[in-house]
């Protein structure tokens, strides 16, 4: 699913000085796979996210999404991918407001087919057990139930990647528990899933966590891969 | 993205802000509506104006020629006839010069006795030419108008005004009646279809038409018209034959070259546009006026949807990162700003209908929607969208979603 080699993000700052957000990140992304990404703030962790779900492109280094090579893309391709090929959940899950659920789930869909599809917009929101909630304005749902829409709304295009950022840091633990069924769900259903956190339990969900320092790979733990550990060592530049 | 999605886009968007996008709507209706108002106002005092014209003219393709000097404009004069318009510079005209087709010739009294039986009344006698009815599309709306052998045998029959025949017959058959003039005694042929209202307004149906030799050689003893009517073959030429008679009337009537002419010349056509220009300084005000609030009413739509933007550079953020490309940004919030300006224009044009019917009661104006003004009005609304909109739309359409989502 995702291919990444040699990735840096260098920002410069307006002063000069150059900042590495990201160094030398070579990361690779089997499909199927349940990743946590882990760091300190600072660490890089949104700058990867960013690069991961095409809203941003590396400074060097290729990236390969689903075998198509994203990281020269221009802007309306970078859209396109975004559009067809990931489902971006946030921590502070981002519905429109004054919008009905089911309209927040169409949304994408109107971006990447010109259309909706209201009867496949009802069957996701019924999947996150949310079917009598579809007319509901974002603001008259719980934390937890907007971040079941915001899930509903990242399935609408069938992508195979799921983007998730602290997707449980603005919900109370039974929330959190909902949500990371959902998530574990997908994955078993043969999604891949790359999360970022803090949260121990939630990482715990993953098989496999990636820790960030300073912009580069410190360690990259497999925890029940079927095949295995793929990678266990402190990285050392 | 298709333009259905984007109209979906702005709509939802518009429905979820409703007392903002009144507001905006509120300068384009406000101006829209008066632009549309106002002119359908002066639409339709203009038609007054130029059927009570034609009313009075009967037909735009012809020349008109009066006697006496200096009276180019304004309605024709029956009173206090010169006479220096003979019926033989009628002949001459016809005779030499080309593309003349006829000439009518009208003769009048005014307050002259009339007698039917004890009724005595008096009201204008016209002499007319029996074409006269043809060029100013006269009809019998009863019995039969007269004709040029009634012209050649100086028959003594008449033609009533339909205010006249009610004045001497009431309730009573007036065909074949014996009316006098003066002292002369005429035969009631037929009664003259009502024409309307004249450029006064007044009734044009107080009147007797008499055959012109009639009322020439029995009744008034004179060889001068008060007015003829010139129609030409070519309608268009009609400056070649103000010309040609012109110099041709000068020469008959021995002017030196430093005189004024002794007869006027007009052209209706151009008096018409004279009467019905409207331009009045209190009708362009007006315009401007309505205007400047339809830019003004863009001025809002600019400034609410700057802030809009300001606002919902979150929402910017999260469509983009579903897959919005820059240009759906633009389009919808354009969209947007269409769809607003296209909606306040159709209620301004909803607000010049209700105002139509209130004016057309006050004013007794027949007011109706010009469909011409309906498309530029709508065409105006969605350029004023397009042009106030695109500066807030091309903001929006530059968040950077990255930016906008971390906030």
């Amino acid at each position: 699913m995702i291919q990444m080699s040699k990735v840096c993000k260098t920002y410069t700052r307006s002063g000069g000085a150059a900042i590495h957000a990201l160094r030398d990140i070579c990361l690779a992304i089997p499909d199927r796979d349940f990743v946590a990404i882990r760091g300190a703030s600072g660490s890089g962790k949104s700058t990867l996210l960013n690069i991961l779900g095409c809203l941003d492109v590396p400074t060097s280094g290729t990236y390969l999404l689903a075998n198509e090579d994203v990281s020269h893309h221009s802007d309306r391709n970078l859209s396109r991918v975004r559009a067809g090929k990931i489902g971006f959940i946030f921590q502070s899950f981002n519905l429109l407001p004054g919008t009905t659920a089911r309209e927040n789930v169409e949304l994408p869909m109107i971006y990447a087919k010109g259309r909706v599809n209201r009867r496949k917009a009802l069957e996701l929101l019924e999947r996150v057990g949310l079917k009598d909630r579809a007319a509901h304005f974002a603001g008259e749902l719980s934390g937890g139930q907007q971040q079941r829409v915001a899930i509903a709304r990242a399935l609408i295009n069938d992508p195979p990647l799921i983007l998730a950022d602290e997707p449980t840091g603005n919900l109370d633990s039974a929330a959190s528990l909902e949500v990371m069924e959902v998530l574990s769900e997908l994955h078993e259903e043969g999604r891949t899933i790359v999360l970022v956190t803090h949260d121990d339990k939630v990482a715990g969900y993953a098989e496999r966590e990636v820790w960030l320092h300073d912009g580069a790979i410190r360690s990259d733990v497999c925890h029940r891969c079927p095949t295995g550990p793929r990678f266990n060592a402190e990285v050392t530049p | 993205m298709k333009l259905t999605a984007a109209v979906i886009l702005a709509l939802r968007s518009m429905t979820r802000r409703r007392f903002r996008t009144f507001l905006m709507m509120l300068g384009v209706t406000v101006g829209i509506g008066s632009l549309t108002l106002l002119n359908s106002v002066g639409e339709a005092s203009k038609r007054e104006a130029m059927k009570r014209f034609k009313n009075m003219i009967g037909t735009f393709d012809t020349i008109i020629l009066r006697p006496g000097a200096g009276r180019t404009r304004g309605m024709v004069s029956l009173t206090n006839v010169p006479g220096t318009l003979k019926f033989e510079d009628a002949q001459a005209i016809q005779t030499n010069i080309p593309g003349v087709k006829q000439i009518a010739k009208l003769q009048n009294a005014f307050d002259i006795d009339i007698k039917y039986r004890d009724h005595a009344d008096s009201t204008a006698i016209f002499g007319v030419s029996a074409n006269w009815f043809e060029l100013r599309g006269d009809d019998a709306a009863k019995g039969a108008l007269f004709t040029d052998q009634d012209d050649r045998d100086l028959a003594r029959v008449v033609v009533l005004g339909a205010d006249v025949e009610a004045r001497l017959f009431p309730g009573e058959d007036s065909l074949g009646k014996t009316i006098r003039i003066g002292d002369v005694p005429f035969q009631v042929q037929g009664i003259l279809k009502s024409r309307g209202a004249g450029p006064g307004g007044g009734s044009l149906g107080d009147l007797i038409l008499v055959p012109i030799s009639t009322a020439s050689k029995r009744l008034f003893n004179r060889d001068y018209a008060t007015m003829m009517i010139v129609q030409l073959t070519d309608a268009d030429s009609a400056d070649a034959g103000v010309q040609a008679i012109t110099s041709l009337l000068r020469d008959r009537h021995h002017l030196a070259s430093t005189a004024l002419d002794d007869f006027t010349i007009t052209n209706p056509r151009a008096i018409a546009a004279q009467v019905t220009k409207l331009n009045s300084t209190l009708a362009k005000t007006l315009k401007g006026v309505a205007i400047l609030a339809m830019l003004l009413g863009g001025v809002v739509i600019m400034a609410l949807m700057l802030i809009g933007v300001s606002e919902r550079r979150k929402e910017i953020g999260v469509r983009r990162a579903v897959g919005a490309t820059r240009t759906d940004v633009l389009w919808q919030f354009a969209t947007e700003a269409m769809l607003l300006s296209c909606a306040g224009g159709a209620l301004g044009v909803a607000v010049a209908l209700a105002g139509m019917g209130t004016a057309a009661r006050a004013a007794g104006l027949s007011l109706q929607l010009n469909w011409q003004m309906l498309g530029v009005s709508l065409l105006l609304s969605v350029a004023i969208g397009l042009f106030f909109g695109f500066s807030p739309a091309w903001k929006a359409s530059h968040v950077d979603p990255i930016v906008a989502l971390r906030t």
